[in-house]
C-alpha cells in the first residue's frame, strides 16, 4: 500500500498557525490558501484541526470548511471541538470527507464513535490522539496537549478500534512541532496494535525523519505541518524523496 | 442539448456537495434528485454513497426512491460511487443481511485480506475490459476509503490489488457502471472519469 503524505493544517481561526511544542502560536497563513497550494503540490489529504475550538468551548467555523473544501478533489478531513452527532452532520454538509474526533470523545462520551460509525460509516470516522510520554507508557491528553485524560495510549487505540473507529491520528505532546524526528517507538507499537490505519504526525524536521518513520513503524500515512508551512520542502519533494528511496507512495 | 445530471441525494451524511463539484468541474450540470418527480427530469443518473449498505437502503425507501431509482437505472446511464455501486447488488451483509436493489447480480461483503482495513487511500487501477467510462485513465491511481467489496464476477472492467488481494474496482452492465474508489476525491484522473461519464 502507498503511504499517504498528508498536509495537517492547525487552524486558530481565521489562521493556520503553528503550534510550537503544542504552545506558542505563530501565523503561517490562511486555511484556504494552503490547503490550495498544498493539494496542488500533491497532497493526498488535506486535515483541517481547529485547535482552539474545543478549549474555548465553541463550535468550528463552518464557512471556513466551506471555503477550504470548495477547492479540494482529494479528502479533507476535519476536527476540533466534534461533540455531538449533529457536529459530524454539519462538517460532512460543509465538504468534510472524514470528522476527526478526541476531547469529547476521550473525556466525556466515547460512545458517540459508536453511534458516529454506525450512522456515518467507520471510514468516516478518525480518532486524533494526543500522547505524552512518560517513563514506560504514554498517556491521552486533549485540548492540544494542555489536559490529561489518565487513559493509557495502548488501551485507548484498542478500544477505539473496537467502538468502530476507522481511523487514528496519532500526534506525539512531546514532539510536536519541534521539528527533531517523530516518536518512532511510538508509532510503531500504535500501529502494530490496531488493524485500523494509522497516521502519524508529530516531528517532521526532514525528509530522512520521515523515511524512518516509514520503513521502522509502516504506518498508513504521515502528517505534516511545520516542513510545509516554512516552505522547506514542498509535497512533491517529500514524495520524490520517498520514492527515491524505495518506499510507495502516490504520484 | 445539454444534459442534466441528476444526483440522488439520501440520507443524512451525503457527500453529494463533493461529486457536485467535481462533476461540474469537468463542465456538467448538476441537479440534486430528493424525490422520483426530480428523477424523472434528469438525463443521467450519479449514485453516491457514504455510510452503511443497510442504513442507505433504508433512506431510499424512506425518501420513496427506491423502485423509482430502480426503474430509471433501466433506461438512464447511471454511475454508482463507493456504497452507491455496492447497494446495486442482489444483497450486502454490512450490520446484517440487506436486500439490495438487485440490478447487478452480486453480493457486498467485508474485504479479507491480511491488511489495515478501511483500504484506504490511493492506489491502482487495472482495467480488464476496454470500457467508456476508464478510457485513457488505464493504470490511474484513485483514491478508496472502503471495508466491504462487491464480489462479482461477471461484469468486471476493473481490478484493484490491495496487499496481494485482488478485488472490485469498477463494473459496467449496459448502461450502468459502478466504482469503488471515490472519482470527486481523485485529483485530476476523478475529473476525467466525469468528463467519460458526461460524454457517454
Amino acid at each position: 500500500m502507498k503511504t499517504r503524505i498528508i498536509a495537517k493544517l492547525d487552524v486558530k481561526p481565521p489562521f493556520v498557525v503553528k503550534p510550537v511544542h503544542f504552545e506558542g502560536l505563530r501565523q503561517v497563513g490562511k486555511p484556504t490558501e494552503l490547503a490550495k497550494k498544498y493539494y496542488e503540490q500533491g497532497a493526498d489529504e488535506i486535515m483541517y484541526i481547529d485547535i482552539v475550538a474545543s478549549l474555548y468551548q465553541r463550535e468550528i467555523l463552518l464557512n471556513e470548511i466551506e471555503q477550504t473544501a470548495n477547492e479540494l478533489f482529494i479528502p479533507f478531513g476535519v476536527g476540533g471541538g466534534v461533540k455531538t452527532i449533529d457536529d459530524f452532520s454539519k462538517l460532512f454538509h460543509a465538504g468534510a470527507d472524514k470528522v476527526v474526533i478526541n476531547t469529547h470523545a476521550v473525556q466525556e462520551n466515547p460512545d458517540i464513535i459508536n453511534q458516529a460509525a454506525e450512522i456515518f460509516g467507520n471510514q468516516a470516522v478518525v480518532v486524533n490522539i494526543e500522547a505524552k510520554r512518560w517513563d514506560n507508557w504514554w498517556e491521552c491528553y486533549t485540548d492540544c496537549g494542555r489536559i490529561q485524560s489518565g487513559r493509557n495510549v495502548m488501551e485507548w487505540v484498542k478500544e477505539v478500534e473496537q467502538r468502530g473507529a476507522g481511523e487514528i491520528l496519532l500526534q506525539s505532546v512531546d514532539h510536536d512541532g519541534r521539528r527533531k524526528g517523530f516518536d518512532i517507538e511510538l508509532a510503531q507499537q500504535v500501529v502494530e496494535k490496531v488493524n485500523i490505519p494509522v497516521v502519524i504526525a508529530s516531528g517532521a524536521g526532514s525528509l530522512e525523519d520521515i523515511k524512518n518513520l516509514i520503513e521502522i513503524a509502516k504506518p498508513s500515512g504521515v502528517a505534516i505541518a511545520s516542513l510545509l508551512h516554512y516552505d522547506q520542502f514542498t509535497i512533491k519533494d517529500i514524495k520524490a524523496y520517498l520514492m527515491c528511496n524505495g518506499i510507495e507512495v502516490s504520484k | 442539448m445539454s444534459q442534466i445530471i441528476g444526483l440522488i441525494n439520501y440520507g443524512i451524511a451525503g457527500n453529494t456537495h463533493s461529486i457536485k463539484k467535481a462533476i461540474e468541474k469537468a463542465g456538467g450540470s448538476v441537479q440534486i434528485v430528493n424525490n422520483a418527480d426530480e428523477l424523472q427530469k434528469v438525463d443521467k443518473i450519479v449514485i453516491p454513497g457514504v455510510g452503511s449498505f443497510k442504513d442507505a437502503m433504508q433512506e431510499l425507501k424512506n425518501d420513496a426512491l427506491l423502485e423509482p431509482l430502480k426503474q430509471a437505472i433501466q433506461s438512464k446511464p447511471t454511475l454508482g460511487i463507493c456504497l452507491g455501486m455496492q447497494i446495486l447488488s442482489t444483497l450486502g451483509f454490512e450490520y446484517g443481511k440487506t436486500q439490495g436493489l438487485n440490478v447487478i447480480q452480486a453480493e457486498v461483503k467485508p474485504m479479507l485480506v491480511d491488511a489495515k482495513i478501511p483500504h484506504m487511500g490511493f492506489n491502482q487501477i487495472h482495467v480488464v475490459n476496454p470500457n467508456k467510462l476508464l478510457a485513457g485513465l488505464e493504470n490511474e491511481e484513485f483514491y478508496f476509503m472502503h471495508s466491504y467489496e462487491v464480489v462479482n464476477y461477471t461484469d468486471i472492467i476493473a481490478l484493484t490489488d490491495y496487499a496481494g488481494h485482488k478485488f472490485v474496482s469498477a463494473i459496467h452492465k449496459n448502461n450502468l457502471y459502478g466504482v469503488q474508489f471515490h472519482p470527486e476525491k481523485s485529483r485530476e484522473a476523478g475529473i476525467g472519469l466525469f468528463k467519460n461519464f458526461i460524454a457517454l
